[in-house]
């Protein structure tokens, strides 16, 4: 669980998916959550399904850790599949056992919208597999550049996303440490009544709140006295720049959201 | 003219590590044993209302919302509505505590406030549930939600959960606050100043 609030899901990797501009991916998949809602037959699904499965092997992301990030929802998904099974009443009769009635219109109905979740899980999930938490925190300060024109602090957000992300580990250590020295003054904080249980918590979170301020101070004199200023006219260690490759994933995408509103009216 | 550039920086490292924090006591939530699974109870507001405390409203609101914007990035954007809906309950928990404190000062206001915010959030879920939550999974998923199973649904899960999170959190804050008071006032003058 550590490691997982740390570094996200990310998958270390060098496939194209990867090397894309996180700007790429991001509006890329904005736009995908949209269009798979336009798919209503079996070629439109077809295209949105295999644009999908296409990014998930070309990102060469190993399958297991593409199954243990769907794990939370497969349960939806069986249960929406369930769902529409005994519900939807339309098509014809091929089961008939008891009370159970079975319409070729529910398996139908159900497997397109348990495609279509899968779809949009897979592709979301695909994201933050193959690019790391401070890439996107990136991609997100130089999308909402346009907003600096309102007035919107874009720079100060992005700021305070990438220092708290840069924390987690620390505070997650130091959390660890102070329950444990509790732990070994006696403190218990898995037994007893749920009452007791939370006002243990308390000795846990006071000096996690105290040093965190200290931190803050230490952080902010250090960064001041190597002449932080603001957002203003400063460079990056990291910058974005959109490539071939993006153009071409671009391209591509345009081509599927076409075919995919030409099947969907003839098909 | 330097000092002022200086507090405010430090005011948004400050937000930056609460929402750490937040997120470190988001991930330790556990389910309530009666209630269905995907209701969890999380301290992660704490840290929220010690920002709001400490500076404004807006404070708080604002760590409300980087944690679940981080926690969309960390845990793979599976569930947007379930974020946003998270992050709704946080604002209307967090800003009547503060806004009554910032008023009345004292340990009698905090507990007022988190009664307040403990009632507005779990009617204001509710309301928010039935209208637009609940209508817009069933939109998402397919299926074919009748009014009275929302009603029950908003009845018997939403309503008594958030009054359950509301009073655990509370049940926590306030010896928090009792014990960091002195603290918590010592840091306003100095960011008042």
């Amino acid at each position: 669980m550590n490691n997982a609030l740390i570094i996200g899901q990310y998958v270390p990797g060098n496939s194209l998916v990867h090397r894309l501009d996180p700007r790429t991916k991001i509006t890329i998949i904005f736009f995908f959550v949209i269009v798979v809602f336009v798919a209503n037959n079996v070629p439109s699904y077809g295209i949105v399904t295999a644009f999908a499965l296409g990014a998930m092997f070309t990102s060469r992301v190993p399958i297991r850790y593409i199954l243990k990030g769907l794990t939370p929802v497969w349960f939806l998904i069986i249960f929406t599949f369930i769902l529409h099974l005994f519900v939807t009443k339309e098509g014809t009769l091929f089961f008939d056992f008891f009370i159970f009635e079975f319409y070729t219109g529910g398996v139908i109905q159900g497997f397109a919208i348990s495609l279509r979740f899968f779809l949009l899980i897979l592709v979301t999930s695909l994201l933050t597999l193959t690019t790391t938490p401070i890439e996107i925190t990136d991609a997100i300060e130089e999308m909402l550049d346009p907003l600096k024109k309102v007035r919107f602090p874009v720079h100060e957000l992005a700021l305070m996303m990438s220092i708290s992300l840069r924390f987690i580990p620390t505070l997650m250590q130091e959390t660890e440490k102070i329950s444990k020295a509790q732990s070994s003054r006696g403190v218990d904080f898995r037994t007893g009544p749920i009452k007791e249980r939370i006002k243990a918590v308390v000795p846990l979170l006071v000096p996690l709140f105290v040093s965190a301020f200290k931190r803050a101070e230490e952080l902010a004199m250090a960064m001041e006295a190597r002449g932080y200023q603001g957002g203003e006219g400063r460079s990056k260690l990291r910058a974005l720049k959109v490539e071939k490759r993006d153009i071409l994933i671009y391209l591509l995408f345009a081509a599927v959201v076409a075919g995919l509103f030409i099947t969907r009216s003839y098909g | 003219m330097k000092t002022n550039q200086s507090s405010s920086l430090l005011k948004l490292i400050i937000l930056a590590l609460m929402v750490t924090i937040s997120l470190v006591l988001f991930f330790l939530n556990f389910p309530l044993p009666f209630l269905p699974a995907y209701l969890k109870i999380d301290f992660s507001d704490i840290p929220a209302l010690m920002a709001s405390l400490v500076f404004s409203p807006m404070a708080g609101v604002v760590v409300v919302g980087i944690k679940n914007a981080l926690y969309l990035l960390i845990s793979g954007a599976g569930d947007p509505i379930g974020v946003a809906a998270n992050f709704l309950a946080g604002v209307m928990f967090v800003v009547p505590v503060s806004m009554l404190y910032h008023r009345f000062k004292g340990v009698k206001s905090v507990v007022s406030g988190l009664v307040t915010g403990t009632v507005i959030m779990a009617v204001g879920m509710s309301v928010l549930n039935y209208l637009f939550i609940l209508p817009a999974y069933s939109w998402f998923m397919g299926w074919d939600m009748s009014a009275q199973a929302m009603w029950i649904a908003v009845i018997a899960g939403v309503l008594p959960f958030n009054m359950i999170k509301g009073i655990v959190i509370g049940l926590l804050f306030v010896p928090l606050f009792i014990k960091m008071r002195v603290w918590i006032e010592q840091k306003q003058e100095k960011f008042a100043a």
